[in-house]
């Protein structure tokens, strides 16, 4: 059975279908899975993933996670500690000054005996590796920092799934990669579900599956290798693709003969070196 | 400017003051802010001084940070001081110096009250920058909310209350940088913020104050949503990381506290008409 599942998932800001932020949604999340999310500004990305924990309840349609359905008060809890919500801008979701104070929140609202706290606080910053601050101010620390301090938070809940809505939208470079990173070791060496969305192709092109987001429904749903085939369609809802399908999709307009399920740079390395070989040959 | 502001900071250490329990620290200060009204003699007062000082070098805090705390408050120490000097009446140092009509005379009453007055504000910050120096904020306002928790009896919201506290010291220094970054932004568009009549500088405060709000209130909102997801449903049921246990050095230190003040009562009722007093 799946382990998050929206049925027939519709929703309008104001209980208005006529206007809804989200139309007959259908997906279904396995456990373990590592999933991205796409699609342009106010392509309804975020009131879908608030969906995902119950922060958010369906106008019409159902919410499952973990077999718990969203709009069950009495589950609400329990599915907000399966399924942890990071966001887009770190100083808004730190709750205390110091960070090892922070980590703790969460497991000190489910009434989680002090002993047992000390020992998950200590292990979910070691998971995201920010033993060393623990002590720090959380105000000082780089963005990079403090995402992963709030990933921590997540995790000293023991959740099963993290949903991150642009978690690195508002990162430089380094804070992108670290955070990039730690994402990655969570599902695969935790397997922790992930539900990342973003903007960044690159991002998008690592995860397993890519759901493709337009206008309040959904429009792909495959891995990234089949969704950036589709480089003119996703370019005509304003997305880019990642550069080396870029390449791809311009050779193409050439009538150059290349695959366009090219999404990483090793790849491309690879067919732009194949192509040139056979050149030679021909020639 | 603003970087001056050092309310609610905390510096992380392994002092005896960081060590202390917070519930006995709000304590201890609270006793030593009345025992700063209850020194009425030039003795006690170097007896509390040198208590402070001694404090001061037990939080291992540097002193700089210290006289740091009391910059936002030179002016009201210059003005007290001031004020005091010229119009606390006695016996006269030297003869009445006439300025423009006005008579000048310095009274060594008024000379002792400010330096009295003086001393008073400077130890009361002194101490109270110690408390939150050397304190988390998450110990202080736990220390609080445990100080207060009776009062829950009586309806009296403490979580809540401990809760904003805990959120607004969180906040402090992220809305401070925010200022800044405002200030900038429109002091580049041209804005100036020190120059013209109090009303004109006022509405130069305008443009800094709307965006400011704007932004608080979109942070508490998503703040709101994040603690939701961490599953915040107020403090019923909720448990705490830092456990607080009163220990030896905790009663020592209410005994020295005590100590210090039944010495200056004792010094305020001995020396009573024999060393001036206020
Ligand atoms: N709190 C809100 N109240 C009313 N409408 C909203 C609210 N949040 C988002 N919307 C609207 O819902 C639609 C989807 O927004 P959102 O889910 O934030 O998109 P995305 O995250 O993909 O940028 C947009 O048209 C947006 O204007
Ligand atoms: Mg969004």
């Amino acid at each position: 059975m799946a382990f998050i599942k929206t049925e027939n998932l519709s929703f309008a800001y104001d209980d208005d279908l006529s206007h809804a932020a989200l139309k007959n949604i259908n997906i279904e999340i396995n456990e373990g899975e590592f999933v991205a999310i796409l699609g342009h500004n106010g392509s309804g990305k975020s009131t879908l993933a608030k969906h995902l924990n119950g922060i958010l309840l369906p106008t019409e349609g159902r919410v499952t996670v973990d077999g718990m359905d969203t709009a069950d008060d009495e589950a609400l809890i329990k599915i907000r500690r399966t399924a942890g919500m990071v966001f887009q801008n770190p100083d808004n979701q730190i709750v205390a000054s110091i960070v090892e104070e922070d980590v703790a929140f969460a497991p000190e609202n489910l009434g989680i005996d002090p002993l047992e706290i000390r020992k998950r606080v200590d292990e979910a910053l070691e998971t995201v590796g920010m033993t060393k601050y623990k002590n720090h101010s959380a105000h000082m620390l780089s963005g990079g920092q403090k995402q992963r301090v709030a990933i921590a938070g997540l995790l000293a809940m023991k959740p099963k799934c993290i949903i991150l809505d642009e978690p690195t939208a508002m990162l430089d470079p380094k804070g992108r990669k670290e955070v990039m990173k730690t994402i990655k070791k969570l599902n695969s060496e935790e397997n922790i579900t992930i539900v990342l969305i973003t903007h960044y192709m690159d991002e998008a092109a690592k995860a397993k599956r890519v759901i493709v987001m337009n206008k309040g429904e959904v429009m792909l749903d495959d891995t990234p290798h089949y969704v950036f085939q589709n480089a003119g369609l996703l370019k005509s809802i304003g997305l880019d693709v990642p550069q080396s399908t870029e390449l791809m999709f311009e050779l193409r307009k050439q009538d150059i003969k290349v695959p366009l399920a090219v999404i990483s740079d090793d790849e491309c390395v690879t067919v732009l070196k194949e192509i040139l070989e056979e050149d030679r040959v021909t020639d | 400017m603003l970087k001056d502001i050092t309310i609610g900071q905390f510096f992380p250490g392994d002092s005896l003051l960081h060590r202390l329990d917070p519930r006995m620290k709000i304590v201890l200060t609270v006793l030593y802010i009345v025992l700063l009204f209850v020194a009425k003699s030039i003795v006690s007062f170097a007896a509390v001084t040198v208590f402070s000082l001694i404090l001061v070098f037990l939080s291992k805090i540097s002193p700089k940070l210290i006289l740091k705390s009391l910059k936002p408050l030179l002016f009201i120490i210059v003005f007290t001081t001031v004020l005091n000097i010229f119009y606390v009446k006695g016996t006269p140092i030297f003869e009445p110096i006439d300025i423009l009509g006005w008579q000048f005379t310095i009274t060594y009453e008024g000379l002792l009250t400010a330096v009295v007055m003086v001393l008073r504000i400077t130890l009361l910050i002194t101490t109270t920058s110690l408390l939150t120096y050397t304190t988390s904020p998450i110990a202080l306002t736990d220390g609080i909310e445990r100080l207060l928790s009776p009062l829950n009896a009586v309806k009296v919201p403490v979580h809540e209350f401990s809760m904003m506290m805990t959120i607004a010291l969180r906040f402090i220094p992220t809305l401070i940088e925010e200022t800044e970054k405002i200030m900038a932004a429109q002091k580049s568009r041209g804005s100036t913020f020190s120059e013209g009549g109090l009303i004109k500088r006022a509405k130069a405060l305008i443009p800094i104050l709307v965006p400011l709000f704007v932004s608080a209130f979109r942070r508490a909102e998503e703040l709101a949503t994040a603690m939701e997801c961490r599953c915040y449903a107020g403090g019923k049921g909720r448990t705490r990381l830092k456990q607080y246990k009163l220990c030896a050095r905790d009663y020592i230190s209410l005994l020295t506290v005590i100590a210090v003040f039944a010495a200056t009562i004792a010094i305020n009722i001995l020396l009573q008409g024999i060393v001036f007093a206020i």
